[in-house]
């Protein structure tokens, strides 16, 4: 990066407006698609272009987005998807989610300390061999990020100088924050008198394939 | 052949060594000797060193990888996911209010935080308007958790380095907050006072006294740190120039927070995004341009007072009325004061629901065990932690429940730039850079 913004001038308030943000990447990328709610721009990109398109908020003048503020994963599963379990007032969530194909979506939230606004960027991978492009090379905050999305949704990030487990156990099976990952597979203590391995013992094998 | 007692153990002389290795390739053993034939044997001199997990240093259970070229540090590889509780995979079990306990749990130092962050992405989901007083609740209690969190970092960084009187010090004008916020929630720590809606309670009549008594206190206290550190030869040579990050640096490694301040931007989300009512309060954004330890130490000082700027200007304007929103299908009916027990009480209200409305009972129950339900949608909801950018980025399915939380802890982030900044120092002055960076291990790893 060249161009430092100058100590004060995030506070000036020089915002560009959320419409001319979206106008703007509209008019560089033909294909991305925008939506603001709740005050909050999103941008849909398609993986291949999503290099390119934070590379470009980033040097762009307007956009001028210095900072990777956040990256994380959402999982939504192919399917009419209710989990069924107590759906009852304490428990397991109902969710009514109808989709055609399971997608990890990971967002990128883009912040601009010198224009003082910020925008996500939404870009969705199929759950069934997620892969994205790696951001490292035009932000190198995301190499955490990228390293937890990948622990916890399993997101192969390609071009990663290190894609390893962050926050799970390097041996751990299965990627815990996806809505597929088994719970409630370990028998609880006080039924049926079983006998529980302890938590290192048990087999996870059986349950995540 | 006399086997020599004093003699380095040794498969030449020791016959049980001798078994051990053979059948090994020789480059699995070490085997006792001068340092200097050792260091002749292996090509790269460096060494890789384990700091932590459980090391007094790193505040918690942060494992640092250090290679070592003497005593100088090459590369620093911080290894973290010891304290990982999977709050944010537990909150999509929980309902939006109950949240709140759980992420009020993560950056401890910070409950307050937490809760209020999380809470205004559910308020925005919501689309609903908080109460004025219960904002400026919100404020002078967050500001309170800032001078809180910014004097264990003092009192912990100060204990790493020797000085143990400033360790007393901080930990002691922490309690005295504590105990304002146990008057308040019922709890020192981890408090779910903050609720998406407003807050757990009113305050207690004697909150306008307390605040007025601490803040007389800590301000004539502030004085000692700056009369004991400021000018410490000690504190001095141990801090400036070590752990140096420009702003450049500090925008491609996500660093926000008192790091970036110290590094020359004024960059301040109260400012730059005001939430909570933060654009009525006149105050400043503290910044140093050296960009090392000892400019975020002045930052944070400086912080400290800034912080109680805001809080009296919030306790002279503080604004009467309902601490929660009107929207019964959010708020509890009951309206709860805070009993000698800690615990939130209505007497009247219990009454009503035990002895004259089963409908009413009824709706409570539902209301308490089922939560409210939140329009589907996605929002992200930054605040200004004492360590820097604190955002929730959540998402709901439409339900009672969040169907994903995800948090940006400044911690975790900041964590990516101690690599660069213990580059070429001496290890005793990894032990100040990580100090500087005033990790959180609960936040690191949520």
């Amino acid at each position: 990066m060249t161009t430092l913004p100058a100590p004060g001038r995030g506070l000036s308030g020089d915002a560009r407006s959320l419409d001319d943000l979206a106008a703007r990447l509209t008019d560089r990328f033909g294909d991305v698609t925008t939506d603001l709610a709740h005050g909050e721009l999103t941008v849909h990109v398609a993986p291949e272009q999503l290099v390119a398109v934070l590379t470009f908020c980033r040097d762009d003048e307007e956009l001028g987005c210095e900072l990777l503020a956040d990256l994380s994963g959402v999982h939504w599963p192919a399917g009419d998807h209710v989990v069924d379990r107590q759906p009852s007032t304490t428990g397991w969530p109902e969710y009514r989610i109808a989709r055609d194909e399971g997608v990890i979506e990971v967002l990128y939230i883009l912040r601009s300390v010198s224009r003082n606004h910020w925008l996500r960027i939404s870009v969705g991978t199929p759950d069934d061999e997620p892969r994205l492009p790696s951001v490292t090379g035009v932000y190198e905050t995301a190499n955490f990020h990228e390293r937890e999305v990948y622990d916890f949704f399993g997101v192969v990030f390609d071009g990663h100088p290190d894609l390893t487990r962050i926050l799970m156990p390097d041996d751990w099976l299965g990627h815990p924050h996806r809505k597929d990952y088994p719970l409630g597979g370990v028998d609880i203590p006080y039924k049926h008198e079983k006998f529980i391995p302890p938590p290192d013992e048990r087999d996870l094998r059986e349950v995540v394939d | 052949m006399a086997i020599d007692p004093h003699a380095s153990p040794s498969s030449r002389t020791d016959p049980t060594l001798a078994a051990m290795k053979a059948g090994f390739d020789d480059d699995l053993f070490v085997e006792g000797a001068d340092w200097e034939t050792v260091v002749d044997a292996v090509e790269d001199e460096t060494l890789t060193v384990n700091m932590g997990p459980q090391h007094p240093s790193t505040h918690g259970v942060l494992r640092l990888v250090l290679e070592l070229d003497g005593e100088t540090v090459t590369h620093l590889r911080p290894i973290v996911g010891y304290l990982h509780t999977g709050i944010e995979k537990n909150a999509e079990f929980r309902t939006w209010v109950q949240g709140t306990t759980f992420f009020t749990r993560m950056d401890y130092l910070a409950p307050l935080f937490n809760e209020a962050a999380f809470s205004l992405g559910v308020e925005k989901l919501l689309g609903i308007e908080v109460p004025e007083r219960a904002q400026a609740v919100r404020v002078i209690l967050m500001e309170f958790n800032r001078i809180a969190s910014h004097l264990v970092w003092l009192a912990t960084g100060g204990m790493e380095l020797g000085s143990t009187t400033v360790m007393e010090f901080g930990f002691r004008e922490r309690e005295h907050i504590l105990d304002l916020f146990e008057s308040q929630s019922g709890l020192r720590m981890n408090h779910a006072y903050i609720r998406p809606g407003g807050i757990a309670q009113d305050t207690t009549d004697d909150f306008e006294a307390r605040c007025e008594a601490l803040l007389t206190l800590l301000t004539e206290r502030l004085y000692d740190y700056e009369d004991l550190l400021t000018k410490n030869p000690i504190w001095n040579h141990r801090l400036r120039d070590v752990g140096h990050i420009t702003a450049e640096r500090c925008y491609a490694l996500g660093v926000t927070g008192p790091l970036l301040r110290a590094a020359g931007v004024p960059w301040d989300l109260r400012k730059a995004e005001p939430y909570c009512g933060y654009e009525q309060y006149d105050f400043e954004v503290p910044t140093e341009t050296a960009g090392d330890c000892y400019a975020r130490f002045l930052v944070r000082l400086e912080e400290m007072r800034q912080s109680m700027r805001i809080i009296r200007q919030a306790l002279d304007t503080l604004p009467g009325g309902p601490v929660m929103v009107a929207d019964k299908r959010i708020a509890w009916p009951s309206q709860q004061s805070l009993g000698t027990d800690g615990i939130g009480n209505d007497p009247a209200y219990i009454r009503h629901i035990m002895g004259e409305s089963m409908e009413a009972l009824i709706n409570h129950f539902k209301l308490v065990t089922q939560g409210f339900t939140v329009p589907a949608g996605q929002v992200y909801s930054p605040v200004e932690s004492p360590r820097g950018e604190l955002g929730y980025a959540i998402t709901s399915a439409g339900t009672n429940k969040p169907y994903r939380v995800h948090v940006r802890e400044p911690s975790f982030v900041n964590l990516q730039a101690a690599n660069e900044m213990t580059r070429d120092h001496l290890v005793a002055d990894v032990i100040v850079v990580v100090a500087s960076l005033d990790p959180v291990m609960g936040g690191v790893d949520r």
